[in-house]
């Protein structure tokens, strides 16, 4: 459905709902859509992968490209993302150069993945200070039914997990090989709905909730990225409260990842 | 609330732009074309009564007079409030429509932003824009439940034979609900009574062209 | 187009890929692909891969391309960084922009646009990964997304090209023969009437190949309309 215009009673209907810790899709409060993911279906990038979180459809590429590192750290490969939220994705998204909120949306998937030194950035090195590695993350927005947070950070996840260094392409070896990857960032995404803190949000969800907190942990349940967004505020205690329930609720979407590796 | 067949296996599926062998006037979903009758869009088609008609299998809300709608209030202006109908364009609700006294300005005391409403469909004019009114019958603003939106297209799957579906419905989660032509359903009730009603609406939008729905619905509603 | 090679597309009259000159690269066209959109589809042609999607009608934005007595059709090509083997920029470049503005203009021709005066319809074509072809492939999806919102048309606009490779004209041009071959004539028709809404061409040909290319791409949009009627009765469960 694209009409997206959001009733009171909806929220009521919603906010009184999560107060039992309900949701209108029947799912509780602390629990995540269905995943699905797929790999190497583009030919084109040297991985890729769609990731299906419910109705939400996100399709990754990763194209990697020969370039100069930067000037304070002369042997790292460098990293890039982008979000393009086409307009086939939601009536919402206007045609255009990226806003606000691709860029938020690009940031935090791009943190995620460097922070948690899920790819080693030395290993991208192919001469010191001249030619290095640049990874391009394109994250293509196809179905937009909320929580792009975490469905990004996954699909970028799952496409540079199936990557192969274009090795020959371009004259480096005479062998392909296959991007090293060293764990595994997974990001959950809560929002404030009335009174409560509901893990994996809708779009209906998000219309109504007032604030959003997402937390990006690695595999060792460390924390390595987090952001506040929106206009809401969250008490100091369902901040705390949220982390936890990330790391006990992100291992649904590591199962899927695994599930990708064979 | 029209009653439509819901049987689509014997009937047969026509695309834009397909010749219709008919002696009939063209009604809705139809063009003419150097005499001749062709389907306009993807849908089933329907002779009778000297008129042939295609009903369109998808598309957005259409506004006809006399439909009972829900809409729900986007804008407010001095003397109107702009309503999402889910049609193309939003629909306009004139404060002489209303059964309030609204002193000039101060329509959001009334019905604010995100306000619902059961009400009808008074005046469609030829460029497109439409106007409802909250005068007819039993239209009111809406005080509790939830709003549910539906393809408008599936409603009559939604309401059933009869009326079989919708009653099945509202008798296992004992909630009031009122269908709008438009597509947008409230319902009221207990929460999780609600909460079962909507999945099980959501669910024939979902899956309307599929055999044995109504069985499907059965055993959902046993939860 | 390189013109002359010494490249050799085609022996014994089959061509690199094992088709004969007036064979189609394989075609999978789904409708209703996508949730949100109020009408979508997914289209693999050889391997080229697409979405389409489409909103409305609806009001239109911004207001000054409103018309006063039909809605206009907003049709927008882009192609994923992804799609192509060097890494393609994000967003809409020269050659994305003259495509959408031809496809809006071929899509008006056949969108009853006078039932939704001051309205807008909004066709978002997606290139996920290119192999030659693309404009085609995503004009045949995007008629496809437009029927399944259920805007009313006077036909579906089947599109596909033609070429010359070798001297020899032929339909439907890969990737290989997109690079080195002489010619290139993408087309698009209604298929009811034959009348050609969307041409161009860039390349060498003759008056006679010029003809006999039209008449290959002619039947090539024809094959595809099939397949697009099929897609669309897979989708809605009926019999056409």
């Amino acid at each position: 459905m694209s009409n997206d215009s959001v009733s009171n009673l909806m929220k009521g209907h919603m906010e009184s709902l999560a107060k039992e810790g309900k949701r209108a899709d029947g799912r509780g409060i602390n629990e995540y859509r269905e995943v699905k993911i797929e790999t190497g279906m583009i030919n084109t990038a040297e991985g890729s992968a769609m990731v299906h979180l419910g109705k939400t459809k996100v399709l990754c590429g990763i194209k990697m490209l020969i370039g100069t590192p930067y000037g304070d750290s002369p042997r790292s490969g460098t990293m890039m993302t982008t979000t393009e939220l086409a307009p086939l994705a939601d009536q919402s998204f206007d045609p255009g150069p990226p806003r606000e909120k691709s860029i938020e949306l690009s940031r935090v998937v791009d943190r995620g993945i460097r922070e948690s030194r899920m790819i080693d950035f030395e290993s991208l090195c192919i001469e010191e200070g001249e030619k290095v590695w640049t990874v391009f993350i394109d994250l293509h927005i196809l179905d937009n039914n909320g929580n792009l947070f975490d469905c990004c950070t996954l699909a970028a996840a799952a496409a540079l997990s199936n990557t192969m260094i274009p090795n020959v392409q371009h004259g480096v070896s005479d062998k392909d090989v296959k991007l090293a990857v060293t764990c595994w960032p997974i990001s959950c995404t809560f929002g404030k709905l009335g009174d409560s803190v509901i893990l994996d949000p809708t779009s209906e969800e998000e219309s109504v909730m007032t604030a959003r907190f997402t937390v990006a942990h690695d595999e060792n349940g460390n924390l390595r990225a987090a952001q506040k967004g929106m206009n809401g505020a969250f008490g100091n205690d369902e901040i705390k409260e949220a982390v936890k329930t990330a790391r006990a609720s992100d291992n649904v979407l590591r199962e899927a990842l695994k599930g990708i590796q064979g | 609330m029209s009653e439509e067949s819901s049987v689509t296996s014997n009937r047969k599926l026509v695309l834009p732009g397909d010749l219709m062998e008919t002696k009939s006037k063209p009604g809705k979903g139809i063009f003419r074309s150097e005499g001749r009758i062709h389907s306009s869009v993807v849908g089933y088609s329907n002779d009778k009564s000297g008129y042939i008609n295609v009903n369109a299998i998808a598309g957005r809300y259409s506004p006809k007079v006399g439909d009972k709608i829900i809409a729900i209030c986007v804008e407010t202006g001095p003397s109107i409030w702009r309503m999402d109908i889910g049609a193309s364009f939003n629909s306009t609700l004139h404060h002489s429509e209303s059964s309030w006294k609204v002193p000039f300005g101060d329509t959001a005391r009334f019905l604010a932003i995100g306000d619902a409403i059961w009400a009808e469909i008074f005046m469609v004019d030829a460029a497109g824009s439409h106007q409802i009114s909250l005068k007819k019958d039993d239209s009111r603003k809406l005080y509790s439940g939830t709003i549910v939106k539906v393809n408008p297209t599936n409603v009559p799957r939604v309401i059933g034979k009869q009326g079989s579906m919708i009653s099945l419905i509202r008798e296992n989660t004992s909630t009031r609900i009122q269908i709008g032509q438009n597509g947008y359903i409230w319902i009221d009730g207990k929460g999780e009574d609600i909460a079962l009603a909507q999945e099980a609406i959501e669910t024939i939008n979902r899956e309307a062209t599929s055999e044995g729905l109504t069985k499907k619905i059965e055993k959902l509603l046993e939860k | 187009m390189a013109g002359q090679t010494d490249i050799e597309l085609i022996k014994n009259g089959i061509r690199m890929d094992g088709r004969k000159p007036d064979e189609l690269r394989e075609v999978k066209i789904v409708a209703g692909v996508l949730d949100n959109a109020d009408g979508s589809c997914y289209l693999e042609w050889g391997n080229n891969k697409v979405y389409a999607g489409v909103f409305g009608p609806m009001e239109c934005h911004p207001r000054h391309k409103q018309k006063a007595d039909r809605a206009i059709v907003q049709a927008r090509y882009t192609m994923a960084p992804f799609s192509v083997n060097d890494r393609k920029r994000p967003g809409l470049d020269r050659r994305s922009s003259e495509i959408s503005y031809i496809v809006s203009q071929a899509f008006e021709k056949v969108v009853m646009v006078e039932e939704f005066p001051k309205a807008s319809i909004r066709v978002d074509m997606q290139v996920v990964e290119a192999h030659a072809g693309t404009r085609c492939a995503a004009m045949t999806a995007a008629s496809v997304a437009l029927a399944d919102a259920g805007i009313p048309m006077r036909d579906m606009i089947p599109a596909c090209a033609s070429g010359k490779v070798n001297d020899v004209v032929v339909l439907d041009l890969n990737k290989e023969e997109d690079n080195y071959g002489q010619a290139d004539l993408p087309l698009a028709i209604i298929p009811s009437t034959g009348e050609v809404v969307l041409l161009q061409l860039d390349g060498h040909l003759t008056p006679e190949e010029f003809e006999l290319a039209l008449e290959l791409a002619t039947s090539g949009c024809m094959d595809l309309y099939k397949k697009m009627r099929i897609a669309l009765e897979n989708s809605y469960g009926g019999k056409a």
